[in-house]
């Protein structure tokens, strides 16, 4: 009787053996790195994931999707005319210029634009896997990631161009490979700003070469073009920046929209449209996407479902005063409680603006009054658009000072603000703009891992 | 060795079918008590090295088959075991005496049992009187100071949430650190499966009074035999199995209240405004504003449509003027009840446990709730003489409303920070402020008492656990077990948000509500020879087998917005399917092992096991580890210069040595991968998401334990030494590198850290007799090292205060250090602790324009240098009375998750802690609180201010219980009625000034982000009345 169990036992240990082989067990939701980029498909879903690296997840490393934009903003930011009334430790720091190595929007920034960049790489690496009629477009959006990133990340964590000599100051590591495995070779050193900027451009160069006109949610032409006038205009390049700029506006591809605020809250006003004014913008939807600046600009109104934020960024009265009497974007604030806030960012999953048509109008206004020139229209002409849309009477002359304030009133909370005192060589409060107080941190824990590289003055 | 041992089970299973006739004998008998001859029923009759065995009935007699040579063990709780050789004879009749010593009792071991004389490990092991009946929902809760060197923190008063346990100390950085739960035989499913909020606790579908013992395996030696599992400890558990003879019923009923243990004091609006008026004038007057000035500091906290005025509903100055205290309104009395039904009994061929079980907690926070319904039925059956067959299984459902995590507007205990001057009623609609229609920017931050009237989450698992086996008695002393169990956790949250949370949930203007399914299914399958015989004075116990184990959990979520109205809360009436995904992981894991016990002439004892296991989440390049243990024990009370000692009764030294790992890493953290979850508003894409590593393999614990076990005075004083050193190698460090490759961290086999400690255990009987009085007392230390991280930057916790550090305990607090307040201008100050060009260290100090220019330095450490209980328990007739203290002392508490917006010198508008009362000004110079600056930080940073002493000793438990006499109770056929009272934290000595030190926000959870405090909420302090009736 005892003996039926002796099959029993060899049979346990029979099936024993065969458990070795189910020890192989392969991810179900993921797949090995060295099979993912076989096809030109693979290569093509890869750039969306570099789009999907720009867009960011979250208030650590929200690049285009606010990061970029409330630290300039935040940096630039004076009392009288605007406060951070929020309990972020990283952003109050930026607000009072007393910013930590450790300060978790200097080092999400870094890690996203990195991780975007990587991603951007290993399209580059792969391109020649791309069918031959979508291969420019796939170079043309990675390179324009990968350009407008290294720009952002130069002008964040390095000397203003031109502040000293841009072949010696320190901008950022330049890594223009993927990553498979890390060894000491990956503790790169930062590239001189001078390097970074080069890249940036021929990246954009090559971007705007290589884009279609029209692309859907992604890069265009005119969007390559766009960041590389801000480039040049960011260098003094001014002849540059105005025919880049121009390039965008004789497009003839974006418009001005109106009212003034039909330019903003995409979801709320255009349900998720986007305007004909927007060059370029990070997309977002109620299930993908984030919108950084709603985040810390906005705040929920009762009164208007699909508005939230944290209400931390409060506009103060002496902004406001800037405004002309009847200037359609001196009254695009609201103010729901004891705090004003800037309208431009009420609504949650409104795209994030990175470049509308009326910056490319006053880049190309500026430049060409530095120029004396009047390449597409004169200043004037330029800067009676902007003022018409806002419902402002036309002006017979402009100013250096009266275009920069034009830009000012219209590009106002958008991300320019530290971008243009540093080029103008103005000032935030009582600091130049050349301060160290003004220029973002290497992160700490980079410092930490990379002995390659060297700290900014100040830290 | 893996082929060795797979062939060595071949042939063992071949030779073991050649001789299957040996003839069983039928012995009979009597048991009676030594005291007074009365029969005893329920004793237990093994046979001794077999798990053979039987029970006697209500009278005492009992009927038992048995092998040659066999040795029967009669053993009762509290008597003292006796061992008769059979021989020839067929009826034996013994009296048992009550026990003064504790030696015999048998200890689970893996894949096995040993008598606690004849350990060579350290196996620590509580008793289901020590932890039945306590108002904690999960077991590991329970064993809170009653193991020694078993650290247990609850962390939160949240109910049935995540617990840290740690077996002499913390082995991982990257690593869980959590032991292997493996009950009945099955490692079961303890890690979090949730969703939403902190981790919780899946231990906590285990009805605590089903458990007849819990035995921790604490050195190699025990451990070894779950090799790539064991390095951090193995927690046996083992039900409750039913006794041959009368039928008991035991009826249990308890109910009570619970309160949170403590509060923190924040300002009224008096003190509020004084404060505040303080802090805005010092910023007035650096920017040159009179108070009065319309655009000062003053005037906007203060002022017409200024900051109080808006935030008090236009009360503040006006008679309706408010103080409100909001912390009180995060808590509440949770009442409690519990009811059990435990039936056993069963005849010599069939034994049974059956329970069931009801626990409604209500938790101390508002909204938190806790309710299980549990089942089990043990049954053991002997089919013939040679074959027992039986089966465990449970079933529970656990519903837990559940609270936010720490770091949430919506934690209630966040209400703290909320000012006093804020109604808690609108005055304007008469809802809670906040609710709209009312203006939703009320008060100063998220209400979170909205998202208990108007949100919920739920969390319920439904838990089986089902384990059969069947075991062959093949020849004389040699069986072969067979143990197929298996482990089904299938988990729901829903979660519902109504419009009125908008300002939390942002998406949830017309409502949002989500939907998890989590799924896991764990299969295992045991299969062992165990081989017991005595040769004269040689013993032998050896198990070779095998062990096969496969995890699923697949998980999928929905999420809705866009309802018509707050009356519609299932997702199908949402319009918009906002969100969804499903995802699977599995692993499996293959061993093979074996142990060997000898023992010769009662008093050297040796050990030997080893475990060869392989893992799918082991690098290509190493799939398998081999696990080896070493273990000699010397009864030197057995020698002749001992044996009939008057004072030592008994001495034992023991060592053992062995390696054990660690293969709690995630499932597939050696492989490069691409992640398809990089989709752009709508279109699909993909990402790179880990770098590859064919090397990863386990981590590696050698441990080696020197330990003394002791008996003085007839072992009515006894005890156990020990001191052992377990060096892990090989972490499974999550390294950071460069984020310009485009990733943050990589696994990586490097480094190593250091556990060293001393653990004393003493157990007396103070009196015995009428009155008795026992004491356990258990006192551990551990000394926690890295060794090595080559260099890695390993942080965590608040601001990343908790750092790995070399030559340091895991996770210090290293921040920059506070050297005070400068007595001339209300500054804080920081030590600068740069080193000078002499190399030695720089102690003046900085104000906060030079906080960056300081070094950071090691200012705390979370990990408890002593842990230790004390159990006293006292009986005199029928009352019986037990207080039970557990202490910490040691380590460090942040409190800086509280402090950066609470005790901040009035940096923003929330309300603060009264000791900011005391902040400098030009009259109250003294002091260690930098003046108060509205806006302006001042001291706020991140710094030693914030780290406090954690040490704490805690009146855990207490009980009084009242046992009415039986000849009263027997009248009503009656066996037992007791009724008692019971405590549970009913006071508390800390100098920690938070509100709880036994804390550990579940914002945090890693090894190293230890000893946090993010408002977390405090641990109840319970009331409880029970009567305990048996049948």
């Amino acid at each position: 009787m005892k003996k039926i169990f002796i099959p029993y036992i060899i049979g346990v240990l029979v099936m024993l053996d065969s458990c070795q082989s189910r020890l192989d067990v392969s991810p179900t939701q993921t797949i090995d790195q060295n099979v993912a980029l076989s096809a030109s498909k693979d290569v093509e879903a890869a750039l969306i994931g570099a789009y999907d690296g720009l867009q960011g997840a979250n208030t650590n490393g929200d690049t285009y999707a606010g990061g970029y934009q409330y630290t300039s903003e935040l940096l630039a930011a004076v009392t009288n005319e605007v406060r951070f009334g929020g309990t972020f430790a990283n952003l109050q720091e930026l607000f009072r210029k007393e910013i930590t190595t450790i300060n978790s929007t200097a080092e999400g920034l870094w890690m996203r634009s990195y991780l975007t960049i990587n991603r951007t790489n290993n399209v580059l690496a792969n391109i020649d896997k791309v069918t031959d009629a979508k291969k420019s477009a796939v170079e043309g959006g990675a390179r324009f990631i990968r350009g407008a990133v290294y720009f952002e990340l130069v002008r964040l964590y390095a000397k203003q161009w031109g502040d000293g000599s841009n072949t010696t100051n320190l901008g950022v590591p330049l890594v223009l490979k993927p990553t498979a495995d890390v060894t000491d070779a990956d503790k790169v050193p930062r590239s001189t700003v001078a390097q970074v900027y080069t890249q940036a451009i021929e990246d954009l160069t090559k971007a705007e070469e290589l884009l279609p006109a029209t692309n859907g949610a992604y890069a265009t032409k005119g969007a390559a073009a766009a960041i590389l006038a801000r480039i040049y205009l960011q260098q003094g390049n001014y002849a540059a920046a105005r025919d880049a700029a121009n390039r965008v506006i004789a497009s003839n591809r974006y418009r001005l929209v109106t009212p003034f605020g039909m330019a903003f809250n995409t979801k709320l006003n255009n349900n998720g449209g986007t305007p004909a004014e927007y060059v370029f913008s990070i997309q977002v939807n109620d299930q993908d996407g984030f919108n950084g600046m709603n985040t810390f600009f906005g705040t929920t109104i009762g009164s208007i479902p699909g508005t939230a934020g944290r209400g931390d960024i409060r506009v103060q009265p002496d902004h406001i005063a800037l405004y002309e009497a009847g200037d359609a974007r001196g009254a695009f604030f609201i103010k729901p409680t004891a705090n004003t806030f800037t309208y431009k960012f009420l609504d949650r999953f409104g795209h994030v603006p990175v470049v509308r048509l009326a910056e490319m109008i006053l880049t190309r206004a500026e430049a060409n009054f530095r120029l004396g020139t009047a390449v597409g229209a004169t200043p004037v002409e330029d800067i009676n658009t902007i003022r018409t849309r806002a419902g402002l009477p036309s002006v017979t002359s402009v100013t250096l000072a009266s275009i920069l304030k034009e830009r000012k009133l219209e590009l106002a909370f958008e991300g320019h603000a530290l971008h243009d005192i540093k080029r103008t060589g103005g000032t935030v409060g009582a600091l130049p703009f050349n301060s160290p107080k003004l220029i973002l941190p290497i992160p700490q824990r980079e410092m930490d891992v990379n002995t390659q590289l060297v700290q900014n003055e100040g830290y | 060795m893996r082929q060795f041992l797979r062939m060595s089970l071949l042939v063992m299973a071949c030779m073991s079918g050649l001789a299957l006739r040996a003839q069983d004998t039928v012995v009979t008998g009597k048991v009676t008590t030594a005291e007074d001859g009365v029969g005893m029923p329920g004793v237990s009759i093994s046979v001794k090295g077999t798990t053979r065995g039987a029970n006697t009935d209500a009278e005492g007699n009992y009927r038992v088959s048995v092998p040659n040579n066999a040795t029967l063990v009669f053993s009762f709780v509290g008597f003292t075991s006796i061992e008769e050789k059979v021989g020839a004879r067929s009826v034996i009749n013994v009296q048992l005496s009550v026990d003064t010593k504790t030696l015999s009792e048998i200890v689970v071991t893996g894949y096995g049992s040993q008598i606690k004389r004849d350990l060579t490990g350290n196996i620590a092991q509580v008793k289901s009187k020590d932890i039945e009946n306590m108002p904690t929902p999960s077991v590991d809760a329970a064993l809170q100071g009653k193991a020694a060197g078993v650290f247990v923190n609850s962390g939160s008063g949240k109910l049935g949430q995540g617990i840290t346990v740690r077996v002499r100390g913390n082995s991982s950085i990257s690593a869980s650190s959590q032991p292997l739960y493996v009950v009945d035989g099955i490692p079961v499913t303890s890690g979090d499966q949730s969703n939403y909020g902190g981790e919780t606790n899946p231990l906590a579908d285990i009805n605590p009074n089903d458990i007849e013992s819990i035995e921790i395996l604490k050195d190699a030696s025990a451990a070894a035999i779950y090799g790539a599992r064991a390095a951090n400890g193995v927690v046996l558990i083992s039900t409750k199995r039913g006794k041959a003879g009368k039928t008991n019923i035991s009826f249990n009923y308890q109910a009570g209240v619970a309160q949170a243990t403590r509060r923190l004091p924040f300002l009224n609006t008096e003190q509020y405004e004084k404060f505040y008026r303080q802090a805005a004038g010092y910023v007035d007057e650096l920017d040159g504003l009179s108070p009065e000035d319309p655009s000062s500091n003053t005037q906007y906290l203060f002022g017409p449509d200024g900051f109080l005025e808006y935030y008090s509903y236009g009360t503040y100055g006006t008679p309706k003027q408010t103080d409100n205290n909001w912390q009180e309104k995060a808590f509440q009395k949770g009442p409690m009840q519990q009811i059990d039904l435990q039936l056993s009994g069963g005849n010599e061929k069939t034994k049974f446990f059956m329970s069931g079980q009801y626990l409604s907690q209500t938790g101390t926070i508002i909204g938190n709730k806790l309710e299980r319904i549990s089942g089990r039925l043990n049954v053991d059956h002997q089919a013939t003489n040679w074959l027992n067959v039986g089966l465990m299984m449970s079933l529970a459902r656990t519903d837990n409303w559940r609270l936010p995590d720490d770091n949430a507007f919506s934690n209630p205990l966040q209400m703290a920070a909320l000012t006093p001057f804020t109604p808690f009623i609108d005055p304007n609609t008469n809802l809670p402020a906040g609710a709209p229609p009312g203006d939703v920017n009320i008060p100063l931050y998220y209400n979170p008492i909205l998202s208990i009237d108007y949100a919920d989450f739920v969390q319920t698992s439904y838990r089986n656990l089902t384990n059969t086996y069947a075991q062959v008695n093949l020849l004389p002393g040699l069986k072969f077990r067979s143990e197929w169990g298996l482990d089904l956790l299938n988990m729901n949250e829903e979660a519902y948000f109504q419009s009125q949370t908008v300002r939390n949930q942002s998406r949830a203007s017309n409502g949002i509500g989500a939907n998890y399914g989590t799924f896991v299914t764990n299969y295992n399958a045991n299969n062992f020879f165990n081989y017991l015989k005595d040769f004269g004075r040689h013993s032998i116990d050896a198990t070779l087998g095998m062990s096969y184990q496969q995890s699923q959990t697949k998980r999928n979520y929905v999420e809705g917005t866009q309802f018509p109205s707050d009356s519609y809360r299932k997702i199908a009436s949402a319009a918009v399917k906002s969100d969804g995904t499903s995802t699977e992981t599995n692993y499996r894991f293959l061993s093979y092992f074996t142990r060997v016990n000898y023992r010769f002439n009662d008093r050297y004892l040796l050990g030997a096991s080893a475990r060869v296991e392989g893992s799918s989440r082991f690098g290509k390049n190493s799939r398998y580890g081999f696990f080896p243990s070493v273990s000699a024990g010397w009864v030197i009370s057995e020698e002749n210069f001992l044996k009939n000692n008057n004072l030592i009764s008994f001495l034992k030294l023991r060592a053992s040595y062995g390696l054990t790992g660690n293969a709690e890493i995630g499932d597939f953290p050696q492989l490069g991968l691409f992640q398809g979850d990089a989709g752009y508003v709508g279109a699909p894409g993909q990402r790179p998401s880990q770098i590859a590593n064919p090397d990863l393999k386990w981590e590696s614990s050698r441990q080696v334990d020197i330990g003394i076990d002791f008996g003085i005075l007839n072992n009515r004083i006894n005890g156990e030494i020990d001191y052992y050193v377990k060096k892990t190698t090989d972490l499974l460090l999550e390294v950071n590198v460069p984020g310009t490759t485009g990733f943050a961290r990589q696994f990586k086999n490097v480094g190593a850290l250091e556990n060293k400690g001393l653990e004393f255990v003493l157990n007396t009987q103070n009196t015995v007799g009428k009155f008795k009085w026992n004491t356990s007392f258990n006192i551990a230390t551990n000394a926690n090292k890295v060794t090595d991280v080559q260099g890695q930057i390993i942080e965590g916790g608040v601001r990343n205060m908790n750092r790995v550090m070399e030559g340091q305990p895991i996770g210090v607090f290293f921040t920059r250090e506070y050297a005070g307040v400068d007595p001339n201008n209300g500054d804080a100050l920081f030590y600068k602790n740069t080193k000078n060009p002499d190399g030695s260290i720089d102690r003046s100090t900085v104000t906060n324009s030079g906080y960056n220019s300081t070094e950071r330095v090691v200012v705390g450490n979370p990990n408890p240098k002593f842990i230790g209980g004390i159990t006293n328990t006292l009986s005199y007739g029928g009352i019986d009375f037990s207080i039970f203290f557990n202490g910490v002392a040691g380590n460090d508490v942040n409190f800086y998750g509280v402090g950066q917006y609470s005790s901040a010198n009035g940096i923003y508008e929330d309300n603060q802690t009264t000791d900011q009362l005391n902040a400098w000004t030009p009259e109250n110079r003294n002091t260690d609180v930098p003046q108060a600056r509205y806006l302006i930080t001042n001291g706020s940073q991140p710094s030693s201010r914030y780290i406090f002493d954690g040490s704490y000793l805690r009146l855990r438990t207490l009980s009084l219980g009242y046992t009415i006499p039986k000849n009263l109770t027997q009248r009503l056929k009656i066996d037992r009625v007791r009724v008692y009272f019971s405590a549970m934290n009913l006071a508390t000595f800390t100098k920690y000034k938070g509100w709880d030190p036994e804390v550990n926000s579940d914002t945090f959870t890693s090894n190293f982000a230890q000893g946090n405090d993010f408002y977390t909420p405090p641990q109840p302090r319970t009331i409880l009345f029970g009567v305990n009736i048996g049948f």
